[in-house]
């Protein structure tokens, strides 16, 4: 995974004849932590959902047939039911599966990105350069993260868009900070004075020994922030901020039915389900992965 | 981060089981004579006639009393603190006798006095205490002293009990007028002791006492035990609670929380109806909500673009789907609980291959890409604007009209589309005094298209109808007026300015043991006669 590891596992794995790579010793530990798994088939199969949806269902998630409103679920090929539009349920599911994963993606994508510039940056160069990005993570982690995204859609306009835009944006300071703090300690590593005092470019030090150094904590954080970011895109889409109609967000779809909540309780409890599993899963999956990266965990 | 969805979900959850908040003094068995009304939001302010929302009037309704009323369950005219009147032939000058012995919550005696004084606040602006803006004198009658279609010339007191009401102009609907709640006479002593603030310390001679105000959370009033009208109210206290969310009301209300509500989803009626505690009750329809298409723009500036529209709209289906059934399809902007409504007038069929024709006609074979706003409060005439506004995207999605959904909060929503920010937008009207003059007039025609609050949100103008609207307004004879509003309907179902979605006959739902509650057309009840029963 990274020079300072293979070093460390050299050292630990001295006499083991054929060393695995660092990415296939990753996996054989994963292999065995058993809740890791349970949340990494949950994301497969809503990914699989989510990349097949045209195939698997046989309605529209959008459009209106007001006449088959609230179809309980199992009846007439709904085997969701249908909402207080008359669309099918199902469909809309499998098509909040897409809208939720792909936002959860970029929006973090685009925060770690961002987020881990900014943080090398600061760690690295230090003095006025520090000062000033970390005053700004700190003003940013200041409010609360949902009020400052609902800050960024009431100001760029209520839009899916918007909040992807509005979540990358208040998640940025997580991963700069984690980014800032493992760069701080490699800096004072040997490797890196030795490139130093071999005269190596500053750039090269920064791409090619610091990043790949402090991505480990990077790719947990962000699996973990997957599932923060759906969460946040569901949250600002049941306060009308996210999604407009007919998009069949989940959180969206959470805020139209809460009214049928006695009339019609599948229309709330399925896309709150399928929310929670989602979310569940990433997190699963995310406290798994840190357990295996962790060195300190390593037999 | 993820700490805070669960917590959002939990105050949701919390506010929809607890109804929102403290609930002491409700009336679970201790004290029966309590009646708690649960309803969408708050009072503005709680001076009669310097407000125009529901909300404050349902509950200046039941402070103050007005020189006329309406009848229980319907607009007809009837005595209140006037026990008589007398008009001249020419209509000009209206006579009103006094009931005495009434007496203002302050302990103040009612008489001709009052009246003038209540009168000259309203209409002169050079009143020291016209403190605020009336806007509903300057609707019903012509504005204010001075200008040129002021109605009321002037107002005296013949002696203590008699009152006399002199017109520039004969009026068609001056006793429907003055009936309505916002010409409530308030005691001249209150006006002057509280001055601006008088909405705050509204004093009346109405069944009720003002006791207490929460703001946004309840209004207070007690039973006046010296009212006029002998043995009544019959309830100790009249308890008016903010619940904006519909299914928390609901939730309330079957928790035992509120006694009485109204903005009821349609949808929840029928669960109402399976519930042995719980009975349903009707509002007469007198109201109408519709889709107002901002005239000034294209590409609705095409009369043919309009007619287009509304013959995608499947006005039945909606109303299966979001009324429960109760409502009626409306072809005309009155309802027809309303003399002179034109049912001969037929409606633009839903048609959407007519509708594709229409709109290649005017010029959009391939459709075209717009705003819809929808209001993002339930209204009685639209119980659920967002859902309606869905379902008529997709409709209008067929004949390739592209539509984005827009909306804005409540407040901001009345400002802009008043300002004709918007290209098409949801708005409703409920009847104030059951005069065609006070849809008609105050919706459609073309003094009411000046922004900034502009009542013909469709900014629709159109000099025929307005020459038979004034006409019409002026005349006392209820034939000929009869005949100039069925006229102007056939002008406004020709041009098309709104698609008429639907007369409403809002729901309200309460304890089974409610008695003596009859629900007002107009949207404000007065709770003299309610009581519990056995």
């Amino acid at each position: 995974m990274s020079q300072l590891e293979i070093s460390n596992d050299n050292q630990v794995y001295v006499n083991t004849p054929n060393d695995p790579s660092p990415l296939l010793e990753v996996w054989r530990r994963l292999k065995k932590h058993k809740l890791a798994m349970l949340g990494g088939a949950i994301i497969i199969s809503f990914i699989i959902i989510a990349l097949f949806a045209p195939l698997l269902t046989s309605y529209p998630y959008d459009g209106a047939v007001l006449e088959d409103r609230f179809l309980p679920p199992l009846s007439e090929g709904h085997i969701f039911g249908t909402d207080d539009l008359g669309r099918d349920l199902f469909s809309r599911i499998v098509y909040g599966a897409q809208i939720s994963l792909r936002v959860g993606f970029l929006a973090v994508v685009g925060s770690v990105i961002i987020g881990t510039i900014l943080g090398l940056l600061a760690g690295y160069y230090g003095k006025w350069i520090d000062m000033l990005i970390s005053r700004i993570f700190d003003i940013m982690l200041a409010f609360p993260s949902i009020l400052l995204a609902i800050a960024i859609v009431t100001i760029l306009g209520r839009s899916l868009t918007n909040a992807l835009l509005a979540i990358a944006i208040v998640n940025i300071p997580t991963y700069g900070r984690l980014v800032r703090s493992k760069v701080l300690s490699l800096k004072e590593e040997e490797f890196v004075m030795a490139a130093k005092a071999l005269g190596m470019k500053n750039r090269r030090i920064i791409l090619h020994h610091l990043l790949p150094n402090s991505l480990t904590p990077v790719i947990v954080q962000g699996t973990l922030g997957i599932a923060t970011a759906i969460i946040e895109t569901a949250a600002l889409g049941f306060l009308g901020l996210g999604a407009q109609p007919p998009t069949p967000e989940w959180g969206t779809m959470l805020a139209d039915s809460k009214d049928y909540i006695q009339l019609a309780p599948w229309t709330v409890v399925l896309p709150g389900i399928s929310i929670m599993l989602v979310v569940l899963g990433f997190n699963l999956f995310g406290d798994g992965l840190r357990d295996v990266l962790d060195p300190k965990m390593k037999q | 981060m993820k700490k805070y969805l669960p917590l959002i979900f939990v105050v949701v959850l919390v506010a929809a089981l607890t109804g929102c908040g403290v609930s002491q003094e409700t009336s679970d068995g201790a004290d029966d004579s309590v009646l708690v009304f649960g309803r969408g939001s708050d009072s503005v302010s709680l001076d009669p006639a310097n407000v125009t929302d529901g909300e404050s009037i349902k509950v200046t309704k039941n402070i103050f009393d007005t020189l006329l009323d309406y009848a229980e369950g319907s607009t007809e005219v009837v005595p209140a603190l006037a026990e008589s009147w007398e008009s001249s032939d020419d209509g000009l000058v209206w006579t009103f006798y006094l009931r005495k012995g009434v007496k203002f919550h302050d302990g103040t005696d009612f008489n001709a006095d009052a009246v003038v004084f209540n009168f000259n606040r309203w209409m002169d602006k050079d009143n020291p205490y016209h403190q605020g803006n009336f806007p509903y004198y300057g609707y019903m009658f012509g504005g204010y002293k001075g200008d040129e279609g002021h109605v009321i010339k002037e107002v005296v007191a013949k002696d203590d009990y008699t009152v006399e009401i002199r017109l520039n102009f004969p009026q068609g609907p001056f006793l429907s007028n003055i009936a309505m709640a916002p010409f409530a006479i308030v005691s001249p002593k209150a006006i002057k002791e509280y001055g601006e603030k008088i909405g705050e310390h509204p004093v009346g001679t109405g069944p009720f006492v003002f006791e207490e105000w929460v703001r946004n959370d309840k209004i207070v009033l007690k039973k006046n035990e010296n009212y006029w009208l002998e043995g009544y109210p019959k309830l100790d206290k009249l308890i008016f609670k903010s619940i904006p969310d519909n299914s928390a009301r609901f939730m309330a209300l079957q928790s035992g929380d509120v006694d009485l509500i109204d903005g009821v989803n349609p949808d929840d009626v029928t669960l109402a109806e399976k519930n042995p505690a719980l009975k349903v009750w009707l509002r007469p329809s007198m109201n109408v909500g519709y889709l107002a298409f901002n005239t000034e723009k294209p590409p609705f500036d095409n009369v043919k673009v309009r007619q287009a529209l509304s013959m995608a709209v499947n006005k039945q289906a909606i109303i299966d789907a979001f009324y429960n059934g109760l409502a009626e399809p409306a072809k005309n902007p009155i309802p027809p609980s309303i003399w002179s409504y034109n049912d001969d007038i037929q409606d633009y069929e839903y048609n959407l291959d007519k509708a594709r024709e229409l709109l290649a006609e005017a010029g959009y074979p391939n459709g075209f890409t717009t705003d819809f706003w929808y209001m993002p409060v339930p209204r009685p005439y639209i119980p659920q604007g967002k859902k309606i506004a869905e379902a008529m995207q997709a409709d209008f999605e067929k004949i390739g009209v592209k539509t984005n959904l827009v909306t804005e909060e409540w407040a901001t929503y009345l400002e802009k589309t008043g300002n004709g920010e918007h290209s098409m937008a949801f708005l409703g009207w409920t009847g104030d005094n059951g005069d065609p003059d006070n849809f008609l007039y105050v919706l459609l025609d073309k003094d009411n298209a000046v922004a900034p609050d502009a009542g013909n949100i469709a900014f629709y103008k159109n000099d025929e109808l307005h020459d038979i609207l004034i006409k019409a307004q002026q005349s006392g004879d209820i034939k000929e007026r009869t005949k100039l509003y069925r006229k102007a309907q056939e002008i406004i179902h020709e041009d098309a300015p709104w698609i008429p979605l639907v007369h409403s006959t809002p729901p309200l739902i309460g304890k089974k043991n409610i008695v003596g509650f009859v629900p007002h057309p107009t949207g404000s009840d007065k709770f003299v006669k309610v009581e519990f029963g056995k």
